[in-house]
């Protein structure tokens, strides 16, 4: 089942997080996936193409704290952020787990 | 910041402005739909535009815009903000007024209020930071042209706004002189005016039609 979700998280700046990822039921064998992403706010990233990297590399990535926060922290490695730290974005990306409108 | 990657000089080279019409201008990473009541933007003719800087949304209303772009900058972010805060600082404390300090990472306050919001960007080895001194602030006039986040309610919001904003109440040429005085005490410079060259008009007017003006890149997020 595709769901899609809007979190709104105050980190020092605003982050919203669009996400669609596909939900597994108790049947399937693989685990809920992220199958896009879009991050905005009023934050600052350095360089700012670097987001665009952040956000493809989340694609196929298991929608479980764990791997979102490896990612976001091995992103952090070649970038600079003002606004917010891996913890607040790995919480703003699963806080779209409580939000899930089905879409399909 | 394309004339001097271009150029054979390395002139830092500050501008001042105003807008007309009112427009708005989002950060990079925001989503002019989110942020923004493009509707009533519409209506009241104001422009809509996304930065090439990231940063919150702004109504550019009455208020002096700078821009300045330099070769010569600290690599540290945070420092590189500092440096150029600093000549906004002077020209205010020059205006009369007390207690202004700069409020990491990129304002400047008056008592605790914000008076300059500024923002920064580096590419092929330039730094571009701009930003703002407001002259007078309606926020009224902001959350009927800017979003309330659904969560908040429009009253409190801009009661927040008179308590943690504010004007400087002088005027447009008052502000542009003192700025520019500073800028120059700054980085020991004497400061060339000139106007804008009929080629940066016609880049400019280029980059509207193939970039800046296009849905692509105002609503790229």
């Amino acid at each position: 089942m595709i769901r899609k979700s809007h979190c709104i998280y105050k980190s020092t700046k605003l982050i919203h997080v669009l996400l669609e990822y596909t939900e597994r039921t108790p049947q399937d064998c693989t685990t809920t996936t992220i199958n896009s992403i879009m991050i905005t706010g009023d934050f600052f990233v350095y360089p700012e193409e670097s987001l665009d990297k952040l956000e493809a590399s989340l694609i196929g990535t298991k929608l479980e704290e764990y791997p979102v926060r490896q990612k976001v922290q091995q992103w952090l490695r070649g970038s600079q952020v003002f606004g917010f730290d891996s913890e607040s974005l790995t919480k703003a990306i699963m806080g779209c787990l409580d939000n899930g409108e089905t879409k399909i | 910041m394309k004339s001097i990657s271009k150029s054979t000089t390395d002139t830092p080279t500050l501008r001042l402005y105003g807008w007309f019409p009112t427009a708005v201008s989002i950060g990079y990473f925001q989503s002019m739909d989110q942020e923004v009541d493009v509707e009533n933007c519409k209506k009241a003719g104001v422009d809509l535009v996304r930065r090439m800087t990231g940063g919150g949304a702004v109504l550019h209303d009455s208020e002096l815009t700078y821009s300045f772009i330099t070769r010569e900058y600290p690599q540290n972010i945070l420092e590189s903000y500092s440096m150029i805060c600093d000549p906004i600082i002077t020209c205010l404390v020059n205006l009369g007024f007390n207690e202004v300090k700069f409020a990491a990472l990129n304002d400047v306050v008056v008592d605790g209020k914000k008076v300059s919001g500024n923002a920064q960007t580096r590419k092929e080895g330039i730094l571009l930071q701009h930003g703002t001194i407001l002259l007078d602030v309606d926020p009224e006039k902001m959350f009927t042209l800017l979003k309330v986040p659904k969560e908040k309610i429009r009253d409190k919001v801009i009661d927040n706004v008179k308590e943690r904003v504010m004007g400087v109440n002088r005027t447009f040429d008052e502000v542009s002189a003192a700025l520019e005085r500073a800028f120059s005490m700054k980085f020991a410079a004497k400061v060339l005016v000139d106007n804008i060259t009929t080629k940066e008009i016609s880049d400019s007017l280029k980059l509207i039609k193939v970039k800046y003006g296009t849905y692509g890149w105002n609503w790229r997020r």
